[in-house]
C-alpha cells in the first residue's frame, strides 16, 4: 500500500514535470535560470511577470527557468549548483542576502557561466553585472517627499525592514539623510520599528504608536508600500483622517498605486520591469556576444540615466520614479 | 450504542473523575489531602498552590498589566507623557482588536492540543482561506478565472469550506496513516500555502468589496466586529469543550486514546472533527485578516500558528495532550496582546521583545502546576 502510494506520487512528479518540457527543443535557445529569493512577495511576481514579457523570451530567442529561494540563503545557493549541473547558459539572480549569497557568483564564475545580480546587492565584484536601484537614494526621495509635505516641521515615525538587512540599513539611511536636512530639531522621529515588510504587523504597530502618541504623528516614513498601507489602514482604524499624515512608501505596488490615486500617499517606483529586462539583455549579450542587440524597450525610456554601454558596465542603476496619480493608471494599465 | 453504555458503571464513574478533575485543571497531589493534621502553615501553602493552579494564568495576565502600567505611570511622572494611554478603555479595546486572530487560531489550537495533536497548518490555512474570500469578493476580474463580486455569502462560505476542508484532511490523513500531527499539518503548512499561491498565480487580490472589509474594519455599536466574532467563538468553543459529549471525548482522546478507544470513544471521528475545527477557525481568522488589510496576501499569517501555539501553551495547556482550558488559552492571548501593545507603548526595541516573549513562554511552562501534577 505504501510502495504503491509513493510510487503513484513519484510518477505523478514524473509527468508533471514532462508537461512543462518542450515537445521538441528548438536550436539553440538562451536557457537563463532565475534565482528569485522568493515568491510570495508581489514585487518578486512582477519581475517574473515582466522577465517573460521580455521580446526576446516572447520571441523565442530565450528561455527562463524560475526558482523559488523560499526566503533561504542556502536554499538560493544550492539552487545556483543545480542551475549550473543543468548546463544553463546564464544566472539571474534576486539574492535574499548581502553576503550569503556571494556563493552564488562564486559557483557560477567557476563554471563560467555569466551570471547578473538584479534588485539587490551581493557582496563581490566577481558578477558579469548588477542591475538594481539605489536604496539610499529611494529612503531619501521617500522622506524627502514626506517632508515637504510637512514643510520640515513635525513628528515622523518610520516603519522598517527587518532589521539588518540591506534594504532596512540603505533606505533608513536615505530617510535620516533627508531628515538632517531639514533645520535641526525641526523634524523629530517620534517612533522607529520595525514591521518586516508586512501590513499587518505595520497596522498593529501603527494602531500601538497611535494610541500612545494621539495627534502628534505628522508623517509616516515605510521604508515598502506594504506597511505604508498598513499605517493607512491603522489611522482610519482609529477613526482619523488621512489625509492629515503625509506618508510614503516605496516599491510601487498595486495597492499603493490605488492609494496615490485617492491622495492618501506617495509611492517611489521600484521599476521591476527595468531591473528584469535589463537583466536579461545583458544575460543574452553575455551570452551570445557582440552582435547582440538589446530588445527591451527600457533601455530607450531611461536613455539618459541608464546607457546600455554594449551590455559591459558592471554595475547598471535603475532610476526610481515618483508615483503620481497621473502615471499611476498608466502602471495599473499595464499590470493588466 | 453510546459509548457511555459501554462503560461499566465504576469505569465511567472513574473516568468522569478524571474529566473534572482536568477540566478544573486541579489534580491535587496526595500529600495535600492529609495536610489537615499538620501544620497550618502547610495547608495555607497547599492553598497558595490551589489559588495559583487556579487562577494562576489570570494573576499572571494582571501582574503583567500592572507592570506595563506602572512603567507607563513612570512616564507620565517623568512628564514625558501627560497621560498614561496605556490604562484606558480605548487601548483596552485596542488589544482587544489586535489579538482577536491570534485568539481565534488558539482555540482552535487548543481543540488539537488537547486532543493530543498539533496544528502547524493554521497560517496558510488562514492564507488559503483568506485569498479565496478576497477572489469572490473584488472588483478586479482577470486575478482568477473566476473572481469578481459576489454576494457575501459566497465569500464567507468558500473561506469557510476552504478552511474545513484543509482542516479535516489534516485530522483524516492523521487519523487514518497513523502520522504524526507534526508531520501531517507540516505537510499542509506547505502544500496551502503552495495551494494559495496557485490560486493567483502569486499575485495579491485588493480593490475588495466594502461588505466584506466590514468584518475586519466594521462595528457593531461601539466594538469592533473582530472582537465580536472572538467573542461568539469562543463562546460556541467554550460550550462545546466543556458541555457536550464531544468536548469529554477530546480530553479523552488527549489523555489516553487507546483506553479511550476502549471504551468504544470513536478517537479517529474525534480527530477529524477537531482538526476540522482548526480549520474553520482558521478560515474565520482568515477572513478577518482579509477585511482587516484589504488586501488577499499569498505571505499572510506566515507563522502565526507559533503564536496559537504559543497561546495555548502559556494558557496551560499541555502539548503532551488531554490537559487544557479555554479560559487558559483567553489569557495566554491577551498576555502576548498586553505584551506586544505595552513594549509597543513604552518603546522597548523590537529585539527585547523577542526575547521578553521567548522567555515568557518557557516560564509559562514551567511553572505551569498541570505539568507538575501529571508527572506526579
Amino acid at each position: 500500500m505504501k510502495m504503491l502510494l509513493l510510487f503513484l506520487c513519484a510518477s505523478g512528479i514524473v509527468l508533471l514535470s514532462c508537461l512543462d518540457l518542450p515537445a521538441s527543443p528548438a536550436p539553440k535557445k538562451v536557457k537563463i535560470a532565475v534565482l528569485m529569493y522568493g515568491n510570495k512577495a508581489e514585487f518578486v511576481q512582477l519581475m517574473q511577470r515582466y522577465g517573460k514579457q521580455h521580446p526576446a523570451v516572447t520571441g523565442g530567442l530565450a528561455e527562463l527557468t524560475f526558482y523559488d529561494g523560499r526566503y533561504d540563503a542556502a536554499v538560493q545557493n544550492d539552487q545556483a549548483q543545480l542551475a549550473i549541473n543543468l548546463k544553463y547558459d546564464a544566472i539571474i539572480v534576486n539574492p535574499l542576502d548581502f553576503e550569503a549569497n556571494v556563493d552564488v557568483v562564486t559557483k557560477a564564475r567557476t563554471a563560467h557561466i555569466p551570471v547578473i545580480v538584479t534588485n539587490a546587492r551581493l557582496d563581490t565584484q566577481e558578477m558579469t553585472s548588477a542591475v538594481d536601484s539605489d536604496d539610499v537614494l529611494g529612503g531619501y526621495m521617500e522622506a524627502k517627499n514626506v517632508l515637504q509635505k510637512l514643510g520640515c516641521k513635525g513628528n515622523v515615525v518610520i516603519i522598517e525592514g527587518p532589521k539588518g538587512g540591506s534594504g532596512e540599513i540603505q533606505r533608513g539611511q536615505g530617510n535620516e539623510k533627508a531628515i538632517s536636512e531639514c533645520p535641526a530639531g525641526a523634524v523629530r522621529i517620534l517612533e522607529r520599528k520595525p514591521a518586516n515588510w508586512s501590513r499587518s504587523e505595520a497596522m498593529d504597530l501603527m494602531q500601538n504608536w497611535l494610541q500612545k502618541d494621539r495627534g502628534k504623528i505628522n508623517g509616516v516614513i515605510g521604508q515598502n508600500d506594504e506597511m505604508a498601507l498598513g499605517a493607512i489602514e491603522a489611522i482610519k482604524s482609529a477613526g482619523l483622517n488621512v489625509h492629515d499624515f503625509s506618508i510614503a512608501g516605496i516599491d510601487g505596488v498595486s495597492d499603493a498605486l490605488n492609494a496615490v490615486k485617492r491622495g492618501e500617499m506617495t509611492s517611489i517606483l521600484q521599476d521591476a520591469k527595468a531591473q528584469m529586462q535589463a537583466s536579461i539583455d545583458i544575460a543574452m549579450r553575455a551570452v551570445l556576444g557582440t552582435g547582440y542587440k538589446p530588445m527591451s524597450p527600457i533601455w530607450q525610456q531611461y536613455e539618459k540615466d541608464t546607457k546600455w554601454n554594449d551590455g559591459q558596465s558592471k554595475h547598471y542603476i535603475i532610476p526610481w520614479t515618483i508615483v503620481t496619480p497621473r502615471n499611476a493608471d498608466e502602471l495599473l494599465e499595464s499590470r493588466k | 450504542m453510546t459509548p457511555d453504555r459501554v462503560l461499566g458503571k465504576a469505569q465511567q464513574d472513574e473516568q468522569a473523575e478524571v474529566h473534572s478533575e482536568l477540566l478544573s485543571g486541579a489534580v491535587e497531589p496526595a500529600a495535600n489531602s492529609v495536610s489537615g493534621s499538620s501544620s497550618s502553615r502547610d495547608s495555607i501553602k497547599g492553598r497558595a498552590l490551589k489559588l495559583a493552579k487556579h487562577y494562576g494564568i489570570v494573576i499572571a495576565f494582571i501582574l503583567l498589566c500592572i507592570l506595563v502600567g506602572i512603567a507607563c505611570q513612570y512616564r507620565v511622572m517623568k512628564g514625558e507623557w501627560s497621560e498614561n494611554v496605556f490604562i484606558t478603555s480605548d487601548n483596552f479595546m485596542l488589544i482587544l482588536y489586535q489579538i482577536s486572530i491570534n485568539g481565534i487560531l488558539a482555540i482552535g489550537m487548543t481543540f488539537v492540543v488537547i486532543s493530543g495533536g498539533i496544528d502547524l497548518s493554521v497560517g496558510s490555512v488562514l492564507a488559503f482561506a483568506g485569498m479565496l474570500a478576497a477572489s469572490f469578493a473584488t472588483s478586479l476580474t482577470s486575478v482568477t478565472p473566476w473572481s469578481g463580486t459576489y454576494a457575501l455569502a459566497v465569500p464567507i462560505l468558500f473561506a469557510l469550506l476552504g478552511g474545513v476542508a484543509c482542516g479535516a484532511l489534516n485530522g483524516w490523513i492523521v487519523s487514518r496513516f497513523r502520522i504524526q500531527p507534526f508531520i501531517a499539518t507540516l505537510g499542509m503548512l506547505l502544500a496551502a500555502r503552495g495551494a494559495t499561491m496557485a490560486l493567483t498565480g502569486g499575485n495579491p487580490i485588493s480593490s475588495l468589496n466594502p461588505h466584506l472589509r466590514w468584518f475586519g474594519t466594521g462595528k457593531l455599536g461601539s466594538i469592533p466586529l473582530p472582537i465580536v466574532m472572538f467573542v461568539v467563538v469562543f463562546a460556541m468553543a467554550w460550550i462545546i469543550l466543556n458541555k457536550t459529549v464531544f468536548g469529554r471525548y477530546v480530553y479523552a482522546v488527549g489523555g489516553n486514546e487507546r483506553s479511550a478507544r476502549t471504551s468504544g470513544i470513536k478517537s479517529n471521528q474525534i480527530k477529524i472533527w477537531v482538526y476540522a475545527i482548526s480549520g474553520l477557525l482558521a478560515g474565520v481568522a482568515g477572513i478577518i485578516l482579509t477585511a482587516k488589510t484589504g488586501s488577499g496576501q499569498t505571505s499572510a499569517g506566515s507563522s502565526y500558528e507559533l503564536d496559537a501555539i504559543a497561546a495555548a501553551v502559556i494558557g496551560g495547556t499541555s502539548l503532551s495532550g488531554g490537559v487544557g482550558k479555554l479560559s487558559g488559552t483567553l489569557f495566554g492571548a491577551l498576555i502576548m496582546g498586553v505584551m506586544n501593545n505595552g513594549l509597543d507603548i513604552l518603546g522597548v526595541e523590537s529585539y527585547y521583545q523577542l526575547i521578553i516573549k521567548g522567555a515568557l513562554i518557557l516560564t509559562a511552562v514551567i511553572i505551569d502546576p498541570s505539568r507538575k501534577a501529571a508527572d506526579a
